[in-house]
Parts: C-alpha cells; sequence; structure tokens
C-alpha cells in the first residue's frame, strides 16, 4: 500500500512527545514521588496502547510526512520492545529514578523525550530525521547524566558526554552535508534521476557515509570511540546507565542498520575492511578492559562496549537474518542490563566485595541477577546465547570467508565470562555481607518475571521472532 | 572584472584567511574574533548568491548569538596566551598526522571530481535562498523535521532548567 | 518637483552614461559612503545638543548657552577639544582590539542605515528581509562593546562590557518580537513594503492594541539596547566609573559616544517606519482631501520629525526615570516583558487572522 507509506507517521513519535509534556506538566501539580512515578507508568501505558494500536490498525494519526519517515514492520517491531521495555524498566527503577534529585517529574519528561528521538530512529527515511532522532534522543541523556549535583562525577561524566556527543554531532552533520553533496538528496533511499544529475560530485557520498559511520560509531559506542562511554556510565547515576546502556543503545544501532542495510554499497571495497576492524577493536577493547575492572558498574560499562562489537554484527547481513538477530539481541541483552543494573542500584558498594555472600542474605536477587549475568555472558538456555548466536550466523551467512572473524568473536565471548563469573562468584562462593537498600516484594516479583522471560526466550527465540512477522 | 567577481574574490580571500587566523591566533578571544570574520565573510557570499535570508540568518545566530556567548564565557575566564595549556609535541605531532590525513582525502576527491572544474557560481540569480521560498518549502515538504525540532528544543529547555535551578 | 528621489535618480543616470556600470557602482558606494558620514557627524552634533537642552529643560535650567547662538555651536567646541586630546592606551591592554573595538561599534551602527527608508525612494538597500537585517546587525555591536570591554584590560571596563552584553542579548528578545507584530500585520520583511503598507493610516492606529503594546515593548526594549537611562547599568558612573569605555580618551572615546547616538537615531527611526509609517505622511483611510493636504508636506521632512519626536521621548526618560539595577534589568525583561511580547504576538496573530485591523 503505497499511500499508507506516504502517510504513515507513528503513534509512539506523537505519543512519546506528548506524553513528556503531560509528565512536565504533571510535575508543577503532583508533588509526591509516588504519584509522579504512578503517572509516569500510567503514561507509558498509554503510549504502549496507542502504539499497539497502530501495530493491529485500530488507530492511526494520518500526517503527510513527504517521505521523512517510512513505516516497516521492523521498526514497528523495535517500537513495540523500546516501549515495553521502558514500560518495564520504569516500573522496576521507578522509585530510584525519583530518588536522584528534585525533578522526578522532569527526570520522566526527558526519558519520554529520548524514547522520542529512539522512536524516530526506527522510523527515519531521511538524513534530516537522523540528525533530529539522534539529537533527541541524546540531549536529554546529557542532563540525566549529570543530574546528581552534589555528586563530582556525575557532573564531570554529564559535561564529557555533552562535548564528546556534540563533537560527534558535529561529524554527523558535515558527513550528511558530504552525503547530500553527493546525491543531491538528503533521503537514505536512492533515486536515481537525482543520482544521476549529482555524478559529479558522487566521489562525495562514501566520505560522507563514512563520517556518518563515524558519528554513528560514537552513539553506540564502537571502538575506537568509545572512550566516553566507561567514565560516562560510570559517573552517570546508575539508573539512568540502565537506560542509556538499553534503549538508547539499541535505538542507536537501529539507526545505523536502517542508514547501512541501504547504503553500505555505496562505500565500496572499504565497508569490507572498515566493519571487521571495527567489530575486533570493539570486542577486544570491551572485553580486555573489563577484565581489569574492580567496580561491577565499570566492568558493565565496558562490556556494553563488547556488546556493541556483537551487535554490529549486524551490519553483515540487515537484511534479514542480521535484522531478526538485532531484535533478538536487544531483548536479550536490554532484559539482561535492566535487570542487573536494578539489583546493581539496590547495592550499598558497586565493587566486586560488595556482592560478596548476597546469595546468604538476598537469595532471590541473587538468583535472578545470576540469570541476567548468565545471559549477557550468553550461556546456553538463555536468551543471551541465541542472541550472539543469530549474529554470528548472519556474518557466517554473508559469506563463509567471514568464519575467522566469527572466531574471533567466540574467544572474546569466552573472555567474557571470566569477568562476568566473578560476579556470581562473589554472590555465591564468597563469604561476606552483602548490603542493600530495602527491597519491595514487587521488585522482586518483577526481577522473577524477567528472568523468567530471559529463560523462555533463551528456549523458544522463535516465540519473539514469530511475532515479528505476525 | 565585474564588480560581483571582485567582491567574491575579496570575501574569499577573507575567508580563508580568517579561518587560517583562528587556527593559527594564541589567544582564543583573537581566535572567536577571527571565526566571527570567517562568518561575516560567509554570510557575504550567501549575499552574492541571492540568499539574503541565510546571510543575515548565519549572522544573527552564529555572529550574533553563539559567537556572544563564546566571548562572554571566554572573557569571564580571562583566558590567554599565559594559560594556555602547553600540549606535548607527540600530540602535537598526531595532530598534524591525523589532520594531514584528512586533508589529503579531501584534496584527492576535488581533484577526481574533474566536473567541478572551471565551474563558477551563479551570483545574484535563483531564489532558493528567499525567505519566501524558504518558508514554503520549510511548511511543506519539511514541515515533519520542522515540527518535531520543536521536542528537541523542549528537552533542551527543561534539561538546561534541571541543570540550572538550584535544589 | 525637486526631490530626493529624483536628484539620486539624476546622478545614477549621469553615472550610468558615463563611465562603466563597475565604476558607476563604485562611485556611487564612495558617495553614499561620505554621505553616511556625513549624516554621523552632523547627528553628533545635534543630538548631543539636543540632549543637554532637553535635560536643561527638564531640571528648568539654561542649559549650554556661552558658544555659538544660545550655545548651538558647544558640540563643535566639545568635538574639538576631544580631536585634540592624546588617545591613551593602557598598559596591559590589547593594543588591536582596543583600538578597533569603537571603529567595530562605529560599523555596525553604519551598517543598519542601510535599509532604513529617509524619504520616498530614498534608501540605500532595499534589502527584502530589512528588518531581520537590522536585528542581525544590531546584534553586533555587542562584540564591539565585548571586545572594548575585554581589551582594556580593567574590572570596571570588563564588568561594563559583560552587564551591556547580558542586556542586548536580552532585550533583543522583545524588540524582536515587537517587530515581528508588525510583520504579521504586512506579511513582509521588506522596509518599503512596511512602509507602503501604511498608505491608509500608521500601524499604530490600525493595529490598535496589539500595535500600541507593542510599541511600549519596542520603545522600552530599544532603550535598553541602546544602554541608556534608566538602563545604563554598562555604565553606571557611581559603580563602574563609566563601564566598558572607561580607558578610552581623545577620538576612540568621542567614536563611543557618537555610535551611542548614532544608535539611538538608527532604533527610532526603525520605530518610526514600523509604528509611525516612516517618511508615509499622515493619512486618513480614503479621505482624499485630507491626504493630500498631508502629501505636500515633504516626505524626508515627516520622516525627521517622527524620528525626533521618538528621540525626545526617549530623553524625556532619561532625564525623569532613576536608574534600574542589574536583577530589576533581567526580571524586567525575562519575567515581565516577554511573556508579554510573546502573548502579545499570539494576540496580533488573532487579530491579524480575523481582520479585526483597520
Amino acid at each position: 500500500m503505497p499511500e499508507r507509506a506516504e502517510l504513515g507517521v507513528m503513534n509512539a513519535i506523537i505519543f512519546s512527545a506528548l506524553i513528556g509534556v503531560v509528565m512536565m506538566l504533571g510535575g508543577i501539580v503532583i508533588k509526591s514521588n509516588a504519584g509522579i512515578k504512578l503517572l509516569a507508568i500510567i503514561l507509558l501505558f498509554i503510549l504502549l496502547g496507542s502504539h499497539l494500536a497502530e501495530y493491529y490498525d485500530l488507530f492511526n494519526i494520518h500526517i503527510q510526512t513527504h517521505g521523512m519517515l517510512a513505516k516497516s514492520r521492523f521498526g514497528m517491531f523495535f517500537n513495540t520492545i523500546i516501549i515495553s521495555l521502558t514500560l518495564l524498566y520504569v516500573l522496576l527503577s521507578g522509585d530510584e529514578i525519583v530518588k536522584v534529585g528534585t525533578y522526578g517529574a522532569e527526570y520522566f519528561a526527558l526519558i519520554f523525550f529520548s524514547l522520542c528521538g529512539a522512536t524516530i530512529l526506527s522510523s527515519y527515511n531521511n538524513l534530516l530525521m537522523l540528525f533530529l532522532g539522534v539529537e533527541i534522543m541524546t540531549i536529554p541523556l546529557f542532563v540525566l547524566t549529570s543530574s546528581e549535583k552534589k555528586n563530582l562525577k556525575s557532573n564531570e561524566a554529564g559535561l564529557k558526554y555533552f562535548l564528546m556527543g556534540s563533537f560527534s554531532t558535529g561529524i554527523l552533520l558535515m558527513g550528511i552535508a558530504l552525503y547530500y553533496g553527493g546525491t543531491g538528496l538528503f533521503a537514505i533511499e536512492a533515486s536515481k534521476a537525482a543520482n544521476e544529475a549529482q555524478q559529479a560530485f558522487r566521489i562525495l557520498l562514501p566520505l560522507g557515509l563514512l563520517f556518518i559511520f563515524i558519528s554513528l560509531s560514537f552513539k553506540v559506542s564502537a571502538a575506537p570511540f568509545h572512550f566516553w562511554t566507561p567514565d560516562v556510565y560510570d559517573g552517570a547515576p546508575s539508573v539512568f546507565t540502565s537506560f542509556m546502556a538499553t534503549i538508547v543503545k539499541t535505538a542507536g544501532f537501529i539507526a545505523f542498520i536502517k542508514l547501512f542495510e541501504l547504503r553500505s554499497v555505496d562505500m565500496g571495497y572499504s565497508w569490507k575492511i572498515l566493519l571487521p576492524l571495527i567489530i575486533i577493536l570493539t570486542l577486544l577493547a570491551g572485553n580486555i578492559t573489563a577484565v581489569f575492572q574492580q567496580s561491577v558498574k565499570r566492568m558493565l560499562a565496558y562490556s556494553s562496549i563488547a556488546h556493541a562489537g556483537f551487535m554490529l554484527f549486524a551490519l553483515y547481513n540487515p537484511n534479514d537474518f542480521g535484522k531478526q538477530g538485532i531484535m533478538l539481541y536487544t531483548v536479550a541483552y536490554s532484559l539482561a542490563t535492566i535487570g542487573t543494573f536494578a539489583v546493581l542500584t539496590k547495592m550499598k558498594d558497586y565493587t566486586y566485595e560488595g556482592y560478596n555472600g548476597l546469595a546468604k542474605t538476598k537469595p532471590v536477587l541473587a538468583a535472578t541477577n545470576t540469570i541476567f549475568i548468565l545471559s549477557l555472558a550468553g550461556i546456553p538456555l538463555t536468551a543471551g546465547f541465541f542472541a550472539k548466536y543469530y549474529m554470528l550466523a548472519s556474518a557466517l551467512k554473508e559469506s563463509t570467508s567471514n568464519l575467522w572473524l566469527v572466531i574471533v568473536a567466540v574467544l572474546f565471548a569466552a573472555v567474557s565470562v571470566y569477568y562476568y563469573f566473578r560476579v556470581i562468584q562473589a554472590m555465591y562462593f564468597k563469604d561476606g555481607n552483602a548490603e542493600t537498600t530495602e527491597i519491595k516484594p514487587f521488585f522482586k516479583t518483577l526481577l522473577i518475571i524477567i528472568a523468567a522471560l530471559i529463560i523462555v526466550i533463551g528456549l523458544m527465540p522463535s516465540l519473539l521472532l514469530d511475532l515479528f512477522y505476525a | 572584472m565585474a564588480i560581483t567577481e571582485i567582491i567574491f574574490w575579496f570575501l574569499s580571500a577573507l575567508a580563508v584567511i580568517s579561518a587560517i587566523m583562528v587556527v593559527l591566533s594564541k589567544s582564543p578571544v583573537h581566535s572567536v574574533l577571527w571565526l566571527i570574520a570567517v562568518f561575516f565573510a560567509i554570510s557575504g557570499h550567501y549575499v552574492l548568491l541571492n540568499a539574503q535570508f541565510i546571510a543575515i540568518v548565519n549572522i544573527i545566530v552564529y555572529a550574533g548569538a553563539i559567537m556572544v556567548l563564546f566571548l562572554f564565557v571566554l572573557m569571564l575566564m580571562n583566558l590567554n596566551k599565559e594559560t594556555e595549556p602547553q600540549k606535548n609535541l607527540w600530540m602535537k605531532l598526531t595532530g598534524v598526522v591525523s589532520g594531514g590525513c584528512l586533508l589529503i582525502i579531501l584534496i584527492s576527491l576535488v581533484r577526481q571530481a574533474t566536473e567541478i572544474k572551471g565551474k563558477i557560481a551563479v551570483t545574484k540569480t535563483g531564489d532558493i535562498g528567499l525567505i519566501k521560498v524558504l518558508g514554503k518549502e520549510l511548511f511543506s515538504s519539511y514541515v515533519v523535521p520542522f515540527e518535531i525540532s520543536s521536542v528537541l528544543f523542549l528537552s533542551a529547555m527543561i534539561g538546561a532548567v534541571v541543570i540550572g535551578k538550584k535544589d | 518637483m525637486l526631490s530626493l528621489e529624483t536628484i539620486t535618480n539624476n546622478i545614477n543616470n549621469w553615472l550610468n552614461n558615463h563611465v562603466s556600470s563597475t565604476w558607476a557602482t563604485i562611485i556611487e558606494m564612495l558617495i553614499v559612503g561620505l554621505l553616511v558620514i556625513g549624516l554621523f557627524a552632523m547627528l553628533g552634533l545635534i543630538l548631543v545638543l539636543m540632549e543637554r537642552k532637553v535635560s536643561a529643560f527638564m531640571q528648568i535650567r539654561v542649559g549650554p548657552n556661552r558658544v555659538g547662538f544660545k550655545g548651538s555651536l558647544q558640540t563643535l567646541a566639545d568635538t574639538l577639544k576631544l580631536v585634540l586630546k592624546e588617545g591613551l592606551t593602557p598598559k596591559g591592554a590589547d593594543k588591536f582590539l582596543f583600538n578597533l573595538a569603537p571603529y567595530v561599534v562605529m560599523c555596525a551602527a553604519m551598517l543598519i542605515l542601510a535599509p532604513i527608508a529617509f524619504a520616498k525612494n530614498f534608501q540605500i538597500w532595499d534589502i527584502n528581509i530589512g528588518v531581520l537585517y537590522i536585528s542581525a546587525i544590531s546584534s553586533i555591536s555587542v562584540i564591539g562593546i565585548l571586545m572594548a570591554g575585554w581589551a582594556s584590560n580593567n574590572k570596571y571596563s570588563l564588568l561594563g562590557a559583560m552587564r551591556s552584553g547580558a542586556q542586548i542579548v536580552s532585550y533583543e528578545l522583545s524588540a524582536g518580537f515587537s517587530v515581528l507584530c508588525i510583520v504579521i500585520l504586512t506579511g513582509s520583511l521588506q522596509i518599503s513594503d512596511i512602509i507602503n503598507a501604511q498608505q491608509n493610516g500608521w500601524f499604530i492606529f490600525k493595529g490598535h492594541i496589539p500595535a500600541i503594546i507593542s510599541f511600549i515593548i519596542f520603545i522600552i526594549a530599544v532603550t535598553a539596547e541602546t544602554n541608556r537611562a534608566p538602563f545604563d547599568l554598562a555604565e553606571a558612573e557611581s559603580e563602574l566609573t563609566a563601564g566598558f569605555h572607561t580607558e578610552y580618551s581623545g577620538m576612540k572615546f568621542a567614536l563611543f559616544f557618537l555610535a551611542e547616538y548614532v544608535n539611538i537615531f538608527v532604533v527610532c527611526a526603525i520605530g518610526a517606519i514600523l509604528f509611525f509609517g516612516g517618511w508615509m505622511p499622515l493619512h486618513i483611510g480614503n479621505w482624499q482631501g485630507f491626504n493630500q493636504v498631508m502629501d505636500y508636506i515633504p516626505s524626508s521632512l515627516w520622516f525627521i520629525l517622527k524620528v525626533f519626536g521618538l528621540i525626545f521621548l526617549i530623553m524625556w526618560f532619561r532625564w525623569t526615570f532613576p536608574r534600574l539595577r542589574v536583577d530589576q534589568l533581567l526580571n524586567l525583561e525575562w519575567k515581565y516583558l516577554l511573556p508579554l511580547s510573546l502573548v502579545n504576538l499570539l494576540l496580533m496573530t488573532v487579530v491579524a487572522i480575523m481582520g479585526w485591523h483597520f
């Protein structure tokens, strides 16, 4: 249905921006933290409802987008995932969010705006929208990172993130300008007439794409552009790190895939060198440095770099297998990360020693955390295993000559087992008295649900992937 | 030479020299002032291309707003030659090498694009940069990005309040 | 009939007939430059004298009355004194910027004159976004002031420059919004279009309530933008000696002084163009008889009269209101004027859409 594609504007974009405004204004009326959290949850349910209504063709706002946005099943499914994940995240850590500072309602509003940016990234069809999406997604994060005003580390992280982020945005804009010079278009789809008219300047296109590639690598923290990640993830309040490392990061990959599934051809031979290079560097930087960390939070930051390396495999074969894989990876990685960070925020001490003996004092926390960590490590029977499997398989499907790269990735996955298992070791095999803050039964129930989800998806990934094609 | 050509060469020379001076100036305040000169020269080019609106917006936004903020901050911090950190030689060297690589790529690109050679911009014609055309374009083809950018500004504003307000 | 329009047209024709078009343009540029400089000198002489006379009138004194007829040559004498004085450059100052700053401020003031229509069809450059051009260039003078303040290497200068910068940047918003109100009525940013749209009545009458509100906001904002009392915190004598030009002396001081008065003239000219029809004579609807009588008064005279009326208003403010504090100044802008001008813009839009104007 061509005219649908022309008219489709995602409810998710409009509603996520609207609920951000409602949330902000709600903060004027509602003063209690519990009320703010409740409002945020209600609004997220409204967002999810409106999005599902569009997904099942029940209710849809029609706006002429002039080809700025394109509706695709892939994007819609991704939106469903990230909205659900945000909902889960707010249910799980809503109490911690309002506790960060005095502006509970504003934090939620910023999270919703960031979500709006992520939904734009899943549906953009034009580089202008890519730019806006990236900016809308990251600008609230600069604020959230530095929201813990009395903590000097948080301030430093915010400033660092802001400087790095604006620098990479500059590169993105440069790339978009060169892309425009090369094709005469902002649209990501190649239009033949326009391309022929711009033959003289076509040489600018690969350079533009390279710049965009670099900038997006910044945003998803792929090496060698990952240096901001540990400091920012470490300095930011843990609740917001959890949001940054999951929803925002995966949205960055969606943006990546949307552009480069169409345009990687234009980069020619350099693409074939660039991608494996970046993947190996990312895996190396993430996994090796994670081994030496003493703080679990910092270890998770490095491990998220390592996961970025795996997610980059999706770019090899973004048409079919890779897309399924990135969906699976998004769900598996985000669920596990949200879970581990939820446990982390409850801990008094973020070092490995802080986890000593958690199994004795809080068995439920320790057990669920074990499942999350196993999933992050990619152990079979958890969702993380199939996520990694799909990623590596997509590279092999593209060409068997990628075998060496897959072997390298598997080796690095084995390295990751070492630092992940240190947490499990601390929880179960070391004596100590792990101190946590007060834990509500509801929190435990949610953790169990997430752990169950991870195992269910790990046993039957087709449950999720069938939804993709349903 | 026609008057537009003279102006073109004058503005180009001004832009390039000022841009070089931005980098070479030791004092950050001088750099900012040279940068303002670059913006003015570029605005002059826009006027030559009959894009008055873009020229003026360039001045309002960059020379008038952003650079004034830069000046404010620099002057309040009172940065000058003495306070400039001494960079070590290796850092300088890597900077030169990586910048030089980019330069080589750009030069080779321009050399390959032979069709560009010998072409000059058409001045005083075209209505792309006029406010009426821009306005229509902005509110028809580009209305979605235009409206969505409001979300960006709103979130930035909320962010400024969240960070800036006293607890 | 001999008018400024015919004179300029004749010169243009003569030049194009006798020399190549490139040279004609260059010569015309030179003539315009000379005229602008001449205008500046004249304005300086007249406005300074006017200020002193007005202040004397407000305070019931005589004012300058020795040099020339009733003191009319007083400013000339003062200028002579300033020219003869030694221009000092303080030790530790950034010499280049210190000497450049007054010229930047002057150049900014000169550039704003470009789109202003002094009489019917007598305009340097009728750029199609004239109003925006004015607001763009007026923001440039901030740079000159900041330069002067910083290069002086003096804390009073720096503080004065900072205050001045903050003030200009803040009040520019309100001024811009009140200008936009008029742009909504016209639908054009071009100065000549704005003036021609006032053929059957000035905008202050045609736009009634929102136009009057925006005129008041405009006058307040431009008074602040030109750093004049009651908004002269940037050079508050009791606190900052003389603000950003503390260290300046001789001719460079005179340039700052002159630029201040030229800026007053310029903003009043813009006010006259936007709200009082510029050179457009007082017309009442389509009342032919009355309109024709008014047309007999030359357009340049109308313009000068309106501008000087507004200048008198601004001088009146200076000598009757006490100075604001910094916090009061910023509160006034950000908490009162800006919301008010936003609401007013909305009101004007409604008025324009519904056609509730004349």
